[in-house]
């Protein structure tokens, strides 16, 4: 062999170790140091997750009547890759078709499957992938739909309504399979409000949606999966408890081939139904409290005013729970279920006294005279009037009438002022109040502002709000100006007031204001304290803060954070916590102040001479029996002769501490006395089951124990039989195991539990490229 | 190297006619001739070859069929070993042409239509009773032999092959690589291509020959790529190992992939022969045949697909070895075409499972399954053998 070919066969010799070397590194580096994320990835495309939802919790009253429990509905559902691979033309025919069924608009229809990162729009050349718009005519919801998981789930397009009308159109849909590929209807169940007593309660129950993207990436990165076709709490106590209303979703994995078809059952975890809430709402009284409030607004118009809404509360004083809490007007609980129609939002948002916003603790406004409690007490306590001390009460007092320019009594007691809601008796001191803290910044030293300070002391426009169990959003501080934070505000709006001077016609109302609050808006004026010691201009208050605040003169200086819910008791009847209202705080005040006023307040409803406000309207309820204090407030609103009028009051079983507190408003009407106070003695009669009524509490006495809850059981079992598209099916033994509450095939509702659900088919994955 | 002397090379023809004789009447003496450790490693991969096989199509409920076609090929591949490696070395010189004339037809029978598509590739004559046959495979044992010949017959008394040697090579190789790059398939002809380079550059021709094919090599694949000489499925298998995201590209990936997660999903000692999930689930594609590695690699592990790859090896070298020791230039560089043709397809076919090569369809050697490249490379191996046996006499 010659030379030159012995040196190339070495050569070919070199080449060929080096490349079984080179196949042995690559090898190595896949199996060894490659390994873990190429089995993570051979897993993930080897399980798919069945995703069954758990049964949501119920939201109960205290004494177990459920406000929202679960019932099965129809539904139909969209696979978007299903209906992609149709062609374009097929799967728009179908939308068109499936929109036209189910009566919704296509471009809403369209949006509701389009993954959310991206809309199609069409452009000269084919269609352009873009972020979705914001805001469109076809749907004026707060959320713009689309399809939070991925392409190739099914996304529920119908109305997740179990009404009959919902059945049969998907029914329509079911029947004709050939006219709506891609489209399936399903059995789920869908929450369900069965109004106990009639109650509404609706924005304090709140409402479920499709889990948003901002709420699914709040989520740990590995429930993200099971999650993502979930139903969450948006608003209210369904927003506030969701993570224990929700439950655990049952997880089914199976093993799939490469086209899908399940090959096995890799873990199978049944669902755990979420826990119910138990609230200190009362059905009956929840119930009653609206009827009033509907009542109230009636009349109000009937005698030629406005009366846009109405609110009120009923708290128990003694624990902080709240009874009962409304606003009229309000919408059905139901509208937001699944998602609210386009016009239905937009009438809602347009309609007189704004039902989408509860006022009870949704919106503050001045609370009038009511807020005289609160001033009383800041003008005791910070040394401007003795307990019990008297100051006078003229007709005028620097150019300011007494209300409706009532006649002055002359040096009269606090208890008499409370009473008679002597304003100019108010007046006098606050410019002393005023006086005195002027006097103390030109001395350098911090003014004492009693009265502001009293208020956040009741816990009205409290750090974070009144501190109920609502998300935080939803509820709305009051307000009480002082020298620092109006100076912050005229800061943050001085730009605006110059603007509107400037802007509006010369002379009107709101340029005057505008023009003075441009060039002064910066100072505490001593009409700024005159005003908010009867609770007008500046100082704002929710008919909750109110509650609350009374409910401390009540109890005795407890200031609460108000509780809606009373407990979270599992869906088997364990308790899994019982929900105490925290205590903010309490008054500054001594046992003695506490008492004057409360007795003032008794007196308001109940002494003749002086007369009290309210004692027309209580004439004849049984003081001796229940004894009922209150105080009346007007507030003047703006620009009006209509008046924001307010009626608080707390009671109890006479010679017993007060059991309860009643606040009403109603906004746009004649005075709270006679506007408000009607109503709230209507509910001290219902209460205690004067006048005819049944008394909403058998003792007079909200239930201390927790009510029974419905068990849900434990459901026989079921079969997932012939279920899995393409497979053998897998391992009949793990699927015939028991499986509580939730399964897969049945649609009958078990006796004694919330229906089954049937698992919502969600391919975590697709094999396929 | 001691028996590498111009005696034996030169001895005459009649000396090995009664050696012929001799073996065939005293069978021991020839049995110790063979390598066997090149047999072992066939043996020991073709039993692998079957396990993989059974694994890889058993997910389709086929794997018993598969494994009885596998050993029926095998058995017959064997068969056509023993042949090859008891032939007279005239007589297979004497049938060279006859073979390659046989394999031209072959060829140019697929491409009527008698012949049959499979994977974008017509390359199969379709048989009666289920057979097919790829004759890109046995054309590749004609032009081994004929190369060989080629340039084997006139080195009498010359040390180099003369440039009408080497031009009457490159028109013997031309009409089967142009009838392959018909069909398309692309995998063959590289075979055909580093093979005929391969015996060019072994024969020892000179250095400029080498560097000038090497360089024509260069510029040719310039040329094919940016002429779009190649259809798009044919760039698209090696787009798939850079980054681009055509959908033909995507989907030569998406393969890739599954055979690197199977493989991956193995680790060390493999998930057990049968119990692959990501085989078991068929997510790789042609796993019996194309990509049978990443079966190895899934259910055998580390240890399982380097043996595969450690047997293979010592294929390449037993046949490295026999070229080295080879009793004339002839055997030389038959062996020499063989290890050339096992080497690169080899390491194409491995080197795809693993993500470092296109994507084509040659078969591994010995491991997947397919009657005619077994037969194929068993004939190779029979060849071999025979030029082994003869360079020991």
């Amino acid at each position: 062999m010659p030379d030159r070919s012995r040196l190339r066969l070495v050569v070919l010799g070199v080449l060929v170790v080096s490349l079984v070397a080179t196949l042995l590194g690559r090898l190595w580096y896949l199996q060894v140091l490659n390994a873990p994320q190429l089995r993570e990835a051979a897993q993930n495309q080897q399980i798919h997750d069945i995703v069954t939802p758990a049964p949501r919790g119920e939201i109960l009253d205290d004494t177990g009547k459920p406000f929202v429990d679960n019932k099965p509905s129809l539904v139909v559902s969209v696979n978007r890759t299903a209906l992609d691979r149709l062609g374009e033309d097929t799967k728009t025919a179908v939308l068109h078709r499936l929109a036209r069924q189910l009566g919704k608009p296509y471009p809403l229809l369209d949006h509701e499957t389009t993954p959310c990162a991206y809309t199609k729009v069409p452009t000269s050349h084919g269609t352009k992938v873009v972020a979705a718009p914001v805001g469109a005519p076809w749907y004026a919801g707060p959320f713009l739909p689309c399809n939070n998981g991925l392409a190739y789930q099914p996304v529920i397009v119908s109305e997740l309504k179990p009404t009959l009308a919902a059945a049969k159109k998907a029914l329509q849909i079911k029947e004709r399979p050939e006219d709506y590929p891609g489209v399936t209807v399903d059995l789920t169940a869908v929450r369900h409000y069965p109004r106990p007593e009639g109650a509404f309660a609706s924005s304090m129950l709140g409402y479920i949606q499709l889990i948003g993207p901002k709420q699914l990436a709040a989520l740990p990165a590995d429930e993200r999966d099971v999650f993502q076709n979930a139903q969450v709490g948006v608003t209210g106590l369904e927003a506030q408890y969701e993570n224990y209303l929700r439950g655990t979703p049952g997880v089914k994995q199976v093993s799939v081939d490469h086209l899908g078809a399940v090959t096995g059952t890799v873990k199978d975890t049944a669902p755990v139904a979420g826990d119910n809430i138990v609230t200190n709402i009362d059905a009956g009284t929840q119930a009653a409290l609206e009827g009033q409030l509907k009542d109230a607004i009636t009349a109000a118009r009937h005698s030629g005013f406005t009366g846009d809404y109405a609110a009120g509360v009923v708290l128990n004083a003694r624990t902080g729970g709240v009874v009962a809490m409304a606003s009229e007007p309000t919408y059905p609980p139901n509208t937001f279920v699944p998602s609210v129609k386009a016009r239905t939002y937009k009438q809602l948002g347009d309609a007189l006294g704004s039902p989408l916003v509860d006022k009870a603790f949704g919106s503050a406004s001045p609370p009038g005279s009511t807020f005289k409690l609160v001033s009383s007490a800041g003008l005791m306590h910070d040394g401007t009037l003795a307990p019990g001390g008297y100051s006078d009460c003229p007709t005028n007092y620097r150019d300011r009438q007494n209300f409706e320019g009532e006649n002055g009594l002359g040096v009269i007691p606090l208890r008499t002022a409370i009473i008679v809601s002597c304003d100019t008796f108010f007046f006098a001191l606050a410019d002393q109040d005023w006086k005195r803290d002027q006097a103390l910044i030109n001395q350098h030293k911090p003014p004492r502002e009693g009265v502001q300070n009293m208020t956040r002391a009741f816990g009205i426009a409290a750090p974070g709000g009144p501190g109920i169990d609502l998300p935080a959003a939803e509820v709305a501080p009051g307000h009480i100006a002082d020298r620092k934070n109006t100076k912050l505000n005229w800061e943050a709006h001085k730009k605006d007031y110059c603007a509107g001077a400037a802007r509006r016609p010369k002379g009107s109302y709101i340029q005057q204001i505008d023009a003075f609050n441009c060039k002064y808006g910066y100072q505490f004026f001593p009409g700024d304290q005159m005003n908010e010691d009867i609770g007008q201009g500046t100082v704002t208050v929710s008919p909750l803060e109110l509650a609350v605040a009374y409910a401390a003169i009540a109890n005795g200086g407890t200031v609460f954070k108000p509780r809606i819910a009373k407990a979270i008791v599992s869906a088997t009847g364990k308790v899994v916590k019982r929900i105490k209202a925290p205590v903010r705080g309490h008054l500054p005040l001594t046992k003695y102040e506490i008492g004057y006023l409360r007795d003032a307040l008794y007196g308001v409803t109940t002494s003749r001479n002086p007369l009290g406000t309210a004692v027309s309207t209580f004439a004849g309820f049984p003081m001796s029996r229940v004894l009922v204090g209150g105080k009346t407030g007007t507030a003047e609103l703006s620009n009006t002769d209509e008046n924001g009028c307010w009626f608080a009051s707390i009671g109890g079983p006479a010679g017993d501490k007060p059991q309860f507190v009643t606040v009403i408003e109603v906004n746009k009407a004649d005075q709270g006395a006679v506007s408000a106070a009607p109503y709230v003695r209507n509910m001290w009669d219902k209460l205690y089951g004067f006048r005819g009524n049944k008394a909403l509490f058998p003792n007079g006495v909200p239930p201390k124990k927790l009510p029974k809850v419905r068990i849900v059981e434990a459901g026989p079992p079921r079969h997932h039989g012939g279920h899995h598209a393409g497979g053998a099916n897998p391992d009949a033994t793990s699927t015939q195991k028991a499986k509580p509450t939730v399964a897969a095939s049945s649609s009958s509702p078990s006796a004694l539990g919330p229906p089954p659900i049937l698992p919502a088919r969600i391919e975590r994955r697709a094999a396929v490229p | 190297m001691t028996d590498w002397s111009e005696s034996t090379r030169s001895a005459p023809i009649s000396l090995r006619r009664e050696t012929l004789r001799e073996r065939a009447m005293d069978r021991d003496s020839f049995l110790r001739q063979l390598d066997w450790v090149l047999v072992a490693a066939v043996v020991v991969l073709c039993v692998l070859g079957c396990a993989l096989v059974w694994a890889a199509a058993k997910p389709q409920g086929l794997g018993s069929t598969y494994l009885k076609k596998d050993i029926l090929n095998i058995a017959i591949g064997s068969s056509l070993a023993v042949l090859a490696a008891l032939v007279d070395y005239r007589t297979l010189r004497a049938y060279t042409p006859v073979l390659y004339a046989a394999s031209l037809f072959g060829l140019l029978v697929v491409l009527t239509p008698l012949g049959s598509t499979i994977n974008g590739a017509h390359s199969w004559i379709t048989l009666p009773a289920g057979f097919e046959v790829q004759p890109s495979e046995f054309a590749k044992i004609a032009v081994v032999l004929g190369i060989a010949m080629l340039l084997a017959e006139k080195r009498e008394g010359r040390s180099d092959p003369t440039r009408n040697d080497i031009l009457l090579c490159f028109a013997l190789s031309a009409a089967p690589v142009l009838l392959i790059l018909a069909q398309p398939d692309v995998g063959s002809v590289m075979v055909f291509v580093i093979t005929i380079f391969g015996m060019l550059a072994l024969s020892g021709i000179p250095g400029r020959w080498v560097g000038g094919m090497l360089g024509l090599a260069v510029v040719g694949a310039f040329f094919v790529v940016h002429a779009h000489l190649l259809h798009q499925y044919q760039l698209a298998r090696f787009q798939a190992l850079t980054h681009n995201t055509s959908v033909a590209a995507q989907t030569f990936k998406f393969n890739q992939q599954q055979a690197g997660i199977a493989i991956g999903n193995g680790g060390w000692f493999g998930q057990g022969l049968g119990s692959g999930t990501q085989t078991n689930g068929q997510f790789v594609p042609e796993q019996q045949t194309d990509f049978i590695f990443s079966v190895a690699g899934e259910e055998l592990g580390l240890l399982g697909a380097a043996l595969v790859v450690v047997l293979s090896g010592v294929v390449l070298w037993r046949a490295l070895r026999i070229a080295r020791y080879a009793q004339d230039q002839f055997g030389m560089l038959v062996a020499v075409g063989i290890v050339c043709w096992f080497a690169f397809q080899t390491f194409e076919n491995i080197g795809m499972n693993l993500g470092i090569m296109p994507i084509t369809g040659l078969p591994l050697p010995f491991v997947s399954y397919g009657g005619t490249s077994m037969f194929a490379s068993m004939i190779a191996i029979g060849l071999l053998q025979n030029v082994k046996v003869r360079s020991n006499r």
